[in-house]
């Protein structure tokens, strides 16, 4: 509770997802209450993430193993949702989905990969439902699954935040062949995240 | 001081039930459209652009506009008096209910400037708005409703609330089992008792900040409704009740076969009605104010249908399923859903009223073409059950309803027991027995008898989560927003009694997903093991 005091009163341009780092935090902290805007939307990290072997329910129902959706030759773009959110969800898919579009020719080449983290809520049937509602073209799938596995999901990459309603925006992208992880904490653009992913390393 | 003027609004005038405006303004807040039914847009940067639902500000500032905080993204109140309030140094300096993602100290807006803000996206002192907010392309006409709406948000008086008193009702309907009734009771009852003693005893000591006293010195005070006569006369004793009897939520309460019209008042008054205990809620997305711990025989009837359709695959000859139900009790909304499940020819499902008295051969009637190959589906009492005893068991496949049949203390007679599958909407007994070692052990020191213990475990529930939102709330007795902050509580709760877990998020009434199918263990005792994984279908 402390530690979201300042946060609370800065303006509302400068709230921060959680940063993955306390280190991390306290620049954050320290840009945001320096006035700079716009540059703290978000903070890009790089992660050495161990995926599990988790069973999630993909959205056309069928059971599949997240490390071996992950390995699948190609890049991939990966986050955190369900689908009552009515907040920072939305602004994540639409980010996501302006950003498939964008990839134009490319598109074959990345797996998007959203993971509910309302698994209960989010059957399948509703997860295809909010696909559709944000255009997901092929190449995007959802995932649920048991409370377990997606909380297991959301610790293998540091975004268990104890309750769905506490969630903070993040995206995870990482090339075909890579094994690191660039982490994106806060607000990106369609634009900003393209500039993300070419970035990567071993882009085919 | 807020309560200064809340108590002399409350002296002034008759408490009445916040009745929001529904014009343009609340229209644009709610559901993002404008005058002539037009979807009001906005934009971030270079993403694509929101409209109407997806752009209303009820999305993130939420129905109370008291805003909320997520992980770390705080999203600030908006209601007029937020916005127009002089600036200060803290929130507690401001005679206004305390949120936490309020900002105080901050320059007042004016009406052009709040509008420029909206649009613009900059506040008056040139500070950028979050990304997550749009920059709104909102007319003048338009802009005026809304700014209009924001003021008039925070209702002044909060019925119900008291500088004392917190006021709360239970609904007891006609038709509510009289054992449910006496188990929901004595446990209210003695509830509210104990949080009285305790508010007593540690009133002075707390005085020490606007936050930390209204939370300490509020008594809380039971008002039984108890209903009686045809059920369209509920809505308008209710209705009069609330009248003499202002609350600011409703708490538990016992229903039988119709609970619909409870549900109807609650949503019509904007009254929150919390976690009831009816076997068959009312199920409606559009609504906002009832909360219910499960879909009760709805889900059971979706959890032995997810069962059948899993027993389906490969299958192929069509297989008969004969669901055996009584008129006018909650089995026929659960049959109907199960038929409905198999709208093809996957199942040709038939649906059979037990005529008569319990004991009247009424079930044997109803069986007496059952074949082998066919699956019964039992939606009855521990009454008509007991009748059983004298059907010889032809069906190799019986489900049957542990809500209505009375969970593992179920009259079912020993020799069905080896074919049935009971959906079960709760924790296994094991699995719960460590969580309710605090109701129980409540109940014991205080003398309450046990009588129906799912029911007691669940007023108790109910209470324990109304205490602990309202602990979150500080002195912001608002009705939209003690269902925002239970929202997002719930999953926090770790004592969840006879539920694994609970959750609710904005749109979600039904805080437990999902069930076993259990069968039962060979002996005499009420043992039961799962029969399946925890299903939410």
């Amino acid at each position: 509770m402390r530690g979201l005091v300042p946060l609370m009163l800065l303006p509302c341009a400068l709230a921060m997802a959680a940063p993955p780092s306390p280190s991390a935090s306290e620049h954050l902290t320290e840009v945001a209450l320096s006035g700079a805007v716009t540059s703290s939307r978000f903070t890009v990290t790089t992660m050495d993430y161990t995926v599990p072997e988790v069973q999630l329910v993909r959205d056309d129902g069928r059971r599949v193993s997240l490390p071996r959706e992950l390995d699948d030759g190609r890049a991939v773009v990966l986050n955190f949702i369900f689908t009552s959110c009515s907040s920072i969800c939305p602004l994540s898919s639409q980010t996501l989905a302006q950003f498939q579009r964008d990839l134009g020719a490319e598109r074959d080449q990345v797996h998007l990969v959203s993971i509910s983290i309302d698994p209960e809520q989010d059957t399948p049937a509703r997860l295809r439902e909010y696909a559709k509602k944000f255009g997901a073209g092929r190449g995007w799938q959802h995932y649920t699954g048991s409370l377990e596995a997606s909380l297991a999901a959301q610790r293998a990459f540091d975004a268990d935040r104890g309750a769905k309603m506490s969630h903070s925006p993040v995206i995870l992208l990482r090339g075909a062949d890579d094994r690191h992880w660039r982490r994106i904490d806060g607000f990106i653009t369609p634009d900003e995240l393209l500039g993300e992913y070419r970035k990567l390393p071993a882009r085919h | 001081m807020w309560t200064a003027a809340l108590l002399a609004v409350l002296l002034s005038a008759p408490a009445l039930p916040h009745a929001p405006d529904t014009g343009t303004g609340e229209s644009i807040y709610r559901s993002g459209i404008g005058s002539s039914g037009v979807a009001i847009t906005g934009s971030r940067d270079s993403s694509a652009a929101v409209a109407g639902a997806d752009a209303a500000c009820a999305n993130c500032h939420r129905r109370s506009g008291l805003g909320q905080l997520e992980g770390r993204i705080s999203i600030p109140p908006i209601s007029g008096p937020y916005l127009f309030h002089p600036r200060a140094k803290e929130g507690d300096d401001l005679d206004l209910p305390f949120v936490e993602s309020m900002r105080p100290d901050r320059e007042p807006y004016t009406e052009a400037s709040l509008a420029q803000t909206i649009r613009s996206g900059v506040g008056p002192d040139g500070r950028v708005l979050s990304y997550l907010m749009p920059r709104y392309a909102i007319g003048d006409e338009d802009m005026a409703s809304l700014i209009e709406y924001l003021k008039g948000m925070t209702p002044s008086s909060v019925p119900g609330v008291t500088a004392s008193v917190l006021h709360f009702a239970t609904i007891i309907t006609p038709d509510a089992d009289p054992v449910r009734r006496r188990a929901t009771l004595s446990v209210l009852e003695q509830y509210f008792t104990d949080k009285n003693a305790f508010a007593r005893a540690a009133s002075e000591r707390l005085r020490s900040s606007h936050r930390m006293m209204f939370k300490a010195n509020r008594h809380w005070m039971l008002h039984v409704w108890e209903l009686s006569g045809a059920p369209d006369t509920w809505e308008q004793q209710l209705q009069l009740d609330l009248r003499r009897e202002p609350v600011l939520a409703v708490i538990s309460g016992a229903g039988g076969s119709n609970w619909s019209p409870v549900h109807r008042f609650c949503e019509h008054a904007s009254l929150p009605c919390l976690f009831p205990n009816v076997e068959l809620p009312v199920v409606d997305d559009r609504d906002f104010y009832s909360m219910y711990f499960s879909r009760g025989v709805l889900l059971e009837a979706d959890l032995i249908a997810h069962q059948l359709s899993a027993d389906r695959e490969g299958r192929s000859a069509a297989q008969r399923v004969v669901e055996l139900y009584r008129h006018g009790d909650v089995g026929a909304a659960a049959a109907a859903q199960l038929a409905a499940a198999f709208p093809d020819d996957a199942y040709t499902v038939l649906r059979r009223p037990v005529d008569g008295n319990p004991g009247r051969a009424g079930v044997a009637a109803a069986l007496r073409d059952v074949r082998p190959q066919d699956i019964v589906v039992l939606w009855l009492r521990p009454s008509d059950l007991t009748e059983l005893a004298r059907v010889p068991v032809r069906a190799r496949t019986v489900y049957m309803s542990a809500l209505m049949g009375g969970l593992e203390r179920t009259t079912l007679p020993q020799a069905w027991r080896p074919v049935t599958r009971m959906a079960y909407p709760f924790d296994l007994p094991a699995g719960r027995r460590i969580r309710m070692d605090y109701p129980l052990g409540w109940f014991s020191m205080r003398g309450i008898a046990v009588v129906d213990e799912q029911v007691q475990a669940d007023t108790y529930l109910a209470c324990g989560l109304l205490a602990e939102t309202l602990s979150h709330m500080s002195d912001s007795f608002i009705r939209d927003y003690l269902l925002e902050r239970l929202e997002g509580m719930l999953e926090h709760r770790v004592i969840t009694g006879y539920y694994p877990h609970l959750s609710l998020a904005p749109g979600q009434r039904f805080a437990s997903k999902g069930g076993y199918l259990v069968s039962f263990d060979g002996g005499q005792g009420p043992g039961i093991r799962a029969a399946s994984e925890w299903i939410t279908p």
